[in-house]
């Protein structure tokens, strides 16, 4: 029992060392992310890709073995748009980007961010549809798109997602109708406002989309 | 400058007069009158022009060739003479002239289109001046033209057609200029074309099918445009190309087979001479474009190619390595990189024996790297980096006696680093970064005389440093980071002078610094940290120019040397995690570059140095976990940078001081356990973009500051252990952003819990025990689903709790007596515990309510005896209560689980459950333990 205690020990701190120790991708993920991003307030000014990592960077937090887990760029008065790299934070549990003026497509690649819990993206002037890929962000718990240009339909994948309690797509340029399946079952009607929805979907019927 | 044109006037009228009467006697004016004319539309600030006077011949005039009998002019030569004006629309006048030559100055306005009626000029040279507009059509009336230059000006437009008609040209430059549009496909007609040169313009569409008419054409450069589509077939028949330097555009296809490879059969006479026609060829850029497919395969048919240069990096060429490029035999550079090429490197690759410069980093190259590599003797550069090249570095890698430079990062090669290595006495960089090589560094290293840099980091190695390491006397950079290297630095490492970077973080190194790194003047970045090294950290102070100082995690001891403000560009300094001990040095208040400042984890004793308020730059303040004491500095307000400050277990006391609210910067504020007292200012407010806030573990009083709710950005906010007073403001409910924890534990704070405090739905963990605080638990704290940790315990809470907070443990509700609802007693039993003291009336009710149920009771039994007795005489089988058979069911649960595990072969699990002290004395235990022997044998049974 004690030896595999130790062995599962061993194992354990295996498995934490041998990612940390990869090169510093999370950091040029975010490097990357700074070159697209325009920054009059120089909120970003510490971005330093030459250190060791980013874990010193003003609006980052890492968790104990160096992984990016938190990235804090809400209300910072920020333009430009988001890119693929993105979705390398792979620890990444809360990407808030609220209140800025970050517009282009919402990179599909943040479906691959498997531990997030909360995106928060609203006012912004993100277009274009919302990547069905969110569908794996089977952590997600806040999902907020509102006061963008998003267009499109609501992915019905989005119903899978079982954690996903606060949703708001309001004011947006989203088209189609509304899911009613998981838990889509439970959001207020206010989550989906000024756009050009076509009210609940309508079970039992042939799925319809108008304008979509 | 305002008098020129006024100057110019006055010369023109005295020209007029000068002239005119000589000119009166022929039919037209002479060709120095022209030539005055055109003078004046210039500006000769230099004075070339100065002794173009109507006093004397023209012939003599400063840049002009004229006929053998003086009469005409044949040649203007004004090239760099610093001219600016435009030119004379009147110079086609000069209808001898065959060389017009301007380049090189700053002229401006457009190409006048009168220039088309000069039938002999054979040599137009405009280029390298100003001159806007559009190439005039009338320039392709110059039958005679063999040399066209006019790039780098600021034309624009497209390139006219009529160029076409130029079927003297020789030489055609357009290039550096705003030209747009696509190659006139007449370029096809100027059949003794020798050079083209359209770089860096916008031109796009298609590479015209026609080129192959340019038979004589040796140079092609159109790099930098945005031309797009396939290279056309047909320019293989470009017998004489020598350079084809087509990169940074936006052509796509495969290279064609008559550069390589064909896959349409309307080109398939083209094959055949195909590459013997292209055997000129010397260098081929390709590179920067959207080209796919691999490289052709009779690329180089015979041995007898000529091709040195063959650039086709940054494509989307895939496939292996072409074996048919082994015979560019004459091959010097090569560079592939920056492609999807795959596979292995071919061991022929030692064919190239010319090859200096082999570039193929940032493609998916697997395998080994061939020992026959040795054989390329004339290699200088091998840059292999980011591909997935695994096994060994070859020994005879010792052989390459040319090669400079090898960058092998960012793959997966292992075993040792050979020590033939250190042959290869040219070498100047090495970098070997993210591999898995092990063992150690190469005793003999000392070798490489001319070392600069030398980068192994994040690869395996172990062992001590070799002490030759120190006799790489050019070494600028060694970065030995992330590997397990251990052992003490060398003291020859004093003679590394020209050292300007070390890092050697996260490795096993230990004992103390050599004195003599003392002598190492030139460091500027130091990265020691995550080792065991010891003593004083002085030796590291030899350099003035530091920048970067990180000796986190060591155990250097000691106190922090003045000597590091000698340094006055310092920006970061890391020496958290040490014994270092002692006061802060007042001196470090000159380090006014000071970016980082990091001592937390000492055994730093004293105040913070006031002089420290001239380190205005300062981002991160960390001191925690040492015995600085004092008060906190109220200059900590003017340092505006500052995004985080960390005082946190010090022993600091007195007042928070009300000028942090000007840090306004301000991303996380750490002050916890310390000895704090009096309010936590109100300016806490300002601090719009705090993330972090906590002050726990201080004897902070007073009022919450409703103000906190300006903090909207913070996601942890701990408050917990001082002596706030006063109620929960329920401004804290506009934090909506708080997820880590709130945490108000331990204060004496009363009033109700506000219900507002249901809008933190992010937030995780909620601490508000050992307060007084009252009331009813608010219903809207159930909205708080992300909640995993609440805890409510000792306080005055009453009333019934939420149901959905019956999943929380016990201890996060007890020590509230008045506290009821699952997982505490249900509210009708802490009712009946409540009424004991209750008034009479109260207590004359509960009797009567007792009689009542009790008789109620009594009739109930009663009636059950008469039941079971009827039973009893009818079947006169007895059987367990019907409680009991409710436990049996979630015991054969129980034991359905320990079945699964008994599988596992974990039998002496079985028995520890079924002697579980809190059953062995229930009394349906013993039925439980029969049921159990019989899933066992049912169990035992089915396997």
């Amino acid at each position: 029992m004690a030896h595999f205690y130790l062995l599962s020990v061993f194992l354990s701190l295996l498995l934490s060392f041998s990612p940390s120790l990869s090169s510093n991708s999370e950091g040029n993920a975010l490097h990357a992310l700074r070159s697209r991003l325009v920054d009059p307030t120089n909120a970003l000014q510490s971005w330093d890709p030459a250190l060791v990592n980013p874990c010193t960077w003003f609006h980052v937090v890492c968790d104990s073995n160096s992984h990016v887990t938190r990235l804090d760029l809400g209300n910072s008065n920020i333009s430009g748009t988001l890119g693929p790299e993105l979705g390398q934070l792979k620890h990444l549990k809360y990407l808030e980007l609220y209140r800025n003026d970050i517009g282009g497509k919402i990179p599909k690649e943040l479906g691959n961010l498997k531990n997030l819990v909360s995106m928060d993206m609203y006012g912004n002037k993100f277009e274009g549809e919302i990547p069905k890929s969110f569908a794996k962000l089977k952590s997600l718990i806040f999902l907020r798109l509102n006061n963008n240009k998003l267009s499109g339909s609501i992915p019905r994948e989005l119903t899978t997602l079982k954690e996903l309690k606060v949703f708001d797509v309001s004011n947006n340029d989203l088209c189609g109708t509304i899911p009613v399946d998981g838990p889509f079952a439970s959001f207020p009607m206010e989550s989906f406002v000024n756009n050009r929805l076509n009210g609940p979907e309508l079970k039992g019927l042939v799925p319809y989309d108008f304008g979509c | 400058m305002g008098s020129t044109p006024m100057c110019n006037l006055v010369l023109f009228l005295a020209i007029l007069h000068s002239v005119l009467p000589f000119s009166l006697g022929e039919d037209k004016p002479a060709e120095s009158y022209w030539l005055l004319r055109f003078k004046s539309g210039l500006v000769d600030p230099a004075g070339v022009l100065d002794n173009w006077s109507p006093r004397a011949h023209m012939c003599s005039w400063n840049g002009l060739t004229c006929s053998p009998n003086q009469t005409h002019v044949l040649g203007i030569n004004l090239s760099s003479s610093e001219l600016s004006g435009s030119i004379s629309h009147e110079l086609w006048h000069l209808t001898s002239l065959e060389i017009l030559d301007l380049s090189s100055n700053s002229l401006t306005g457009s190409i006048p289109s009168e220039l088309g009626k000069l039938q002999n000029l054979q040599m137009l040279l405009l280029y390298r001046n100003s001159l806007s507009g559009k190439i005039p059509e009338e320039i392709g009336l110059l039958k005679n033209l063999q040399v066209l230059r006019i790039g780098d000006n600021l034309l624009s437009g497209e390139i006219t057609p009529s160029i076409g008609n130029l079927t003297q040209l020789r030489v055609l430059g357009l290039a550096y200029c705003q030209f747009n549009g696509s190659i006139p496909s007449g370029i096809g007609n100027l059949k003794h074309l020798v050079s083209l040169d359209l770089q860096n313009n916008s031109l796009d569409g298609h590479i015209p099918e026609e080129i192959h008419g340019c038979e004589e054409l040796q140079n092609l450069a159109a790099s930098n445009n945005k031309f797009e589509g396939d290279i056309p077939a047909s320019m293989g028949m470009l017998r004489s190309l020598q350079i084809l330097n087509l990169a940074n555009n936006s052509l796509s296809g495969s290279i064609p087979v008559e550069l390589g490879q064909i896959s349409n059969l309307q080109y398939l006479r083209a094959i055949s001479l195909s590459n013997a026609q292209l055997k000129n060829l010397t260098t081929l850029v390709l590179s920067g474009n959207d080209l796919t497919g691999n490289i052709p395969s009779n690329f180089c048919l015979s041995n007898s190619s000529k091709l040195k240069q063959l650039f086709l990096a940054r494509n989307s060429l895939s496939g292996k390595f072409q074996l048919d490029l082994l015979n560019c035999r004459s091959l010097q550079q090569l560079d592939l990189s920056d492609n999807n090429f795959e596979g292995g490197l071919p061991s022929g690759i030692e064919k190239l024996e010319h090859l200096t410069d082999l570039q193929l980093n940032n493609n998916s190259f697997s395998g080994n790297l061939p020992s026959e590599i040795g054989n390329m003797s004339n290699l200088e550069s091998l840059i292999l980096f980011d591909n997935m090249i695994t096994g060994r570095l070859p020994p005879e890698i010792g052989k390459l006696q040319r090669l400079s430079t090898i960058y092998l990062y960012d793959n997966q090669m292992s075993g040792g680093i050979p020590g033939e290595l250190t042959n290869c006495t040219s070498l100047t960089k090495i970098d070997f970064f993210g591999n898995h090589f092990t063992g150690s560094i190469p005793e003999t290293i000392g070798k490489l005389k001319n070392l600069n840099v030398l980068q192994l980091r994040q690869n395996e190695l172990s062992g001590p440093i070799p002490p030759s390491l120190g006799y790489c006397k050019r070494l600028q950079i060694m970065a030995l980071a992330d590997n397990k290297i251990s052992g003490t630095l060398p003291a020859t490492f004093r003679f590394l002078t020209e050292l300007n970077k070390i890092t050697l973080y996260n490795n096993s190194f230990e004992g103390p610094l050599p004195a003599s790194l003392f002598l190492l003047k030139n460091l500027n970045i130091i990265n020691f940290s995550h080792n065991r090294f010891s003593g004083s950290i002085s030796p590291l102070l030899g350099s003035n120019s530091l920048t970067a100082l990180d000796l986190t995690n060591n155990s250097f001891s000691g106190p922090i040397p003045s000597a590091l403000t000698q340094s006055r560009n310092l920006s970061r300094l890391r020496l958290a995690h040490n014994h270092l001990s002692g006061e802060i040095p007042s001196e470090f208040g000159a380090l006014t570059k000071l970016n980082f400042f990091d001592l937390s984890f000492n055994n730093l004793t004293g105040e913070v140095p006031p002089q420290l308020s001239n380190c205005k730059k300062i981002q991160h303040f960390l001191l925690s976990n040492n015995q600085l004491a004092g008060t906190m500095p109220p200059w900590l307000g003017s340092l505006e940078e500052l995004g985080e400050l960390d005082f946190s277990f010090n022993k600091f006391h007195g007042n928070i001081p009300a000028e942090l609210g000007n840090c306004s910067g301000l991303l996380k504020l750490s002050l916890h356990s310390n000895k704090l007292s009096g309010n936590i200012p109100q300016e806490i407010g300002n601090l719009t973009s705090l993330n972090v806030l906590t002050l726990q573990r201080n004897n902070l009083s007073g009022l919450i500051p409703s103000t906190i709710q300006e903090c909207k950005k913070i996601f942890e906010l701990r408050l917990s252990e001082n002596f706030l007073t006063g109620s929960i403001p329920p401004e804290l409910g506009k934090l909506t952003e708080l997820q880590v924890i709130l945490d108000l534990s331990e204060n004496s704070l009363s009033g109700e819990i506000p219900s507002s405090l249901g809008n933190l739905i992010k937030l995780e963990r909620l601490n508000v025990s050992l307060n007084h605080l009252q009331g009813e638990v608010p219903f809207s704290l159930t909205k708080l689903t992300s909640l995993h940790m609440l805890n409510l315990s000792n306080n005055d809470l009453q009333g019934q709790l939420p149901s959905t907070f019956s999943g929380f443990p016990l201890s996060s509700f007890l020590g509230n007596e008045k506290l009821c609802g699952p997982p505490l007693v249900s509210c009708l039993e802490s009712a009946g515990q409540d009424n004991k003291g209750l008034s009479n009336t109260a207590v004359v009710g509960i009797i009567v309510a007792i009689v009542f149920t009790s008789t109620l009771i009594c009739l109930v039994m009663l009636y059950m005896i008469v039941r079971i007795w009827y039973n009893w005489r009818k079947v006169s089988i007895s059987s367990t209560g019907g409680g009991g058979a409710e436990q049996r069911r979630e015991e054969e649960k129980w034991e359905y689980g320990e079945k699964e595990k008994r599988r596992n072969g974990e039998y002496w699990k079985v028995n520890s459950m079924a002697l579980a002290p809190s059953q062995d004395k229930q009394n349906p235990s013993t039925c439980i333990f029969h049921f159990k022997m019989d899933a066992e044998i049912t169990g035992n049974t089915l396997v």
